[in-house]
């Protein structure tokens, strides 16, 4: 009697293999981001330094081994203020992604539901919000809601909301008319009992995907407000912030704004690939008819 | 009859976008603040009799509606008000500060189309693999870089390193990033339309026939990308609109964008509310008018 041998396959080359058969811009992406959340979420407590202790002797400095990249005119830790920073940047950005997402697709779904009237209604309105750009409409909510964080993550919310509200109506005509679906209202469904219990768990990864679109996007229009003044407070820089604040001493210390001009760029890219992966992953029909733009005739205003 | 319907849809249904857009720039800008005289108050200290007095010179002891209607038909006789901190009529400012912005935007659209349009026509017709990655490289860089940041990297390297630019009021460092970020965004959809393009049987015959691919480039892919430029104008518009705010603030240029910035910051009402509505109607003008050409294009768009 002959036993088989049967290859043994280890957890650790198959899992090898599998980290081998990914794209690497995406392997790159994740191998970038894992270490600067990690470093922005636990390391600030660690450094010694809050990110507004001063020390007027020691301003402007290069990277030393007291202060791993140097310090800023008033004699700050730039690399303490660059972590705080990103959890303020991190913090407004997430939370305006979600806000965005509760309320477009509630509204969106919502006026689904409640029949052709209010459909057409909320979206003529949602449509001409989109007729401004994502910029402009955020810089006209802060001019009504005042600045401050609160404001911020409301402004940011609400401009990216209608575009998220497109993709769920979207996503919804695409489910309602499958087979499963007729059958649930055949066996006498009600509209929200469909709505929650078989359109929403297959919204979920059309959402999840867009939503890694959308999140680099707040971060940009962010820091874009931040820049122009209008965004974060001193008191709680995010990158943007730090950038604006940065530029008066371009001159004396152009590293202090490096620093955070770097991190962003690096931390939104990586968002982006990772989300470009995702999409292609999540949603492969959609690759051939190009970004998350619909072909032709629709022209539509991209947040 | 059957032809014309469609365009004076077009047509009416861009001047209801454009009123409900002042609608809702009007509401946002004067109910939800509060009020003018209260902003000023706080800071100039004024009695309760000055700040009435200064609410009924302003109008705005009147109902809402009559407000509203007021600006609207002094701003369509070009009388935006006088500016709060200037009192200098808005008008003006917008006169002085339009001819930069119209520059800095048109510039930088005519370097950023014709950018994306030479990529994607390259990578199309010559079917490289190279040019391709470029595509999503620029794509993935111009998402992810704000123009400001790239600013700032223009900045550092052309202003504080090299030496060879001003650090303020380079308006062609600013046309050129603003380019970048536009061809950026639009060259990778256009690419991908563009993969349909080459397979339509005219272009197979012509290729066929043994046309070499520049001519098959200028004469039959070319032609293919203007009904997929036009419907991509919102995003180009999106780029024209963020990167002339951002770039105007950061080189210092005195045009709509620097306007707008400094009226929110020193609280102007009437400038915030002219600088936007004259952007977000011109938005609403050029859709309308890029509608417009599509249907003249192809009459099968509903």
């Amino acid at each position: 009697m002959s036993v088989i041998h049967q290859p043994t396959v280890r957890p650790t080359g198959a899992a090898w293999r599998w980290l081998r058969e990914q794209p690497p811009s995406l392997l790159f992406a994740v191998a970038l981001l894992i270490p600067i959340l990690a470093a922005v979420l636990f390391a600030p407590p660690l450094i010694g330094y809050s990110p507004f202790d001063q020390d007027l002797l020691a301003r402007n400095q290069g990277p030393s081994a007291a202060h791993l990249l140097g310090t800023d005119h008033l004699g700050r830790d730039v690399f303490v203020r660059l972590l705080d920073g990103g959890r303020t940047t991190l913090l407004v950005s997430i939370s305006a992604t979600i806000f965005a997402f509760v309320l477009g697709v509630g509204v969106g779904l919502v006026a689904i539901t409640f029949g052709r009237i209010t459909e057409s209604v909320v979206f003529g309105f949602l449509d001409l919000v989109r007729a401004l750009p994502g910029t402009l409409m955020a810089l006209l909510l802060i001019v009504a809601l005042g600045s401050g964080l609160g404001p911020l993550i409301l402004a940011l919310g609400l401009s990216y909301s209608p575009h998220v509200a497109y993709i769920a109506r979207a996503a919804y005509q695409r489910e309602i008319s499958r087979d499963y679906v007729r059958a649930a209202r055949t066996f006498g469904g009600g509209p929200m009992h469909v709505l929650w219990r078989h359109i929403v768990p297959n919204l979920l990864g059309v959402l999840v995907t867009q939503a890694a679109i959308i999140l680099p996007r707040c971060i940009v229009t962010e820091s874009v407000l931040s820049f122009l003044g209008v965004g974060s407070s001193p008191d709680a820089p995010t990158w943007g912030r730090m950038i604006s604040d940065a530029s008066r001493t371009i001159q004396q210390a152009p590293y202090v704004l490096m620093m955070p001009l770097i991190a962003l760029v690096v931390l939104t890219t990586c968002i982006s690939i990772f989300g470009d992966h995702l999409r292609r992953w999540l949603d492969p029909v959609r690759e051939s008819a190009g970004d998350n733009i619909t072909p032709l005739p629709a022209r539509e205003v991209q947040p | 009859m059957n032809r014309f319907l469609p365009i004076i849809l077009t047509i009416v249904r861009g001047i209801g976008q454009a009123i409900g857009i002042v609608v809702l720039i009007f509401l946002l800008c004067r109910v939800v603040p509060g009020d003018v005289v209260d902003v000023l108050g706080i800071e100039g200290g004024l009695t309760s009799e000055q700040a009435a007095a200064m609410r009924q010179e302003l109008g705005l002891d009147k109902p809402l509606v009559v407000q509203f209607t007021d600006w609207l038909v002094r701003a369509l006789h070009g009388d935006f008000g006088n500016s709060l901190l200037f009192h200098t009529p808005v008008s003006d400012m917008l006169m002085h500060a339009l001819p930069v912005t119209a520059q800095l935007a048109s510039m930088s659209f005519l370097i950023g189309l014709g950018l994306a349009l030479l990529l994607a026509v390259a990578a199309t017709s010559t079917r490289s693999l190279f040019l391709d990655f470029t595509i999503n490289a620029v794509n993935i860089w111009s998402i992810a870089a704000p123009t400001f940041c790239v600013g700032f990297i223009g900045i550092l390297i052309f202003s504080i390193w090299l030496g060879w630019l001003p650090v303020l009021g380079s308006i062609g460092m600013a046309i050129v990033i603003i380019g970048l970020d536009i061809a950026g965004q639009v060259v990778k959809p256009l690419r991908e339309e563009l993969k349909e393009a080459v397979n339509l049987p005219h272009v197979r015959t012509a290729r066929a026939k043994g046309l070499a691919p520049s001519q098959i480039a200028i004469s039959h892919i070319l032609p293919a990308t203007s009904p997929i430029v036009l419907a991509l104008s919102g995003l180009i518009l999106t780029g024209l609109v963020s990167g002339s705010i951002t770039m105007e603030v950061l080189f210092g240029l005195p045009g709509i964008g620097s306007l707008m910035l400094n009226a929110i910051h020193g609280r102007d009402y009437p400038v915030i509310m002219a600088a936007i509505t004259v952007v977000a109607v011109s938005l609403v003008v050029i859709n309308t008018v890029v509608d417009l050409i599509s249907r003249l294009i192809d009459p099968r768009i509903s």
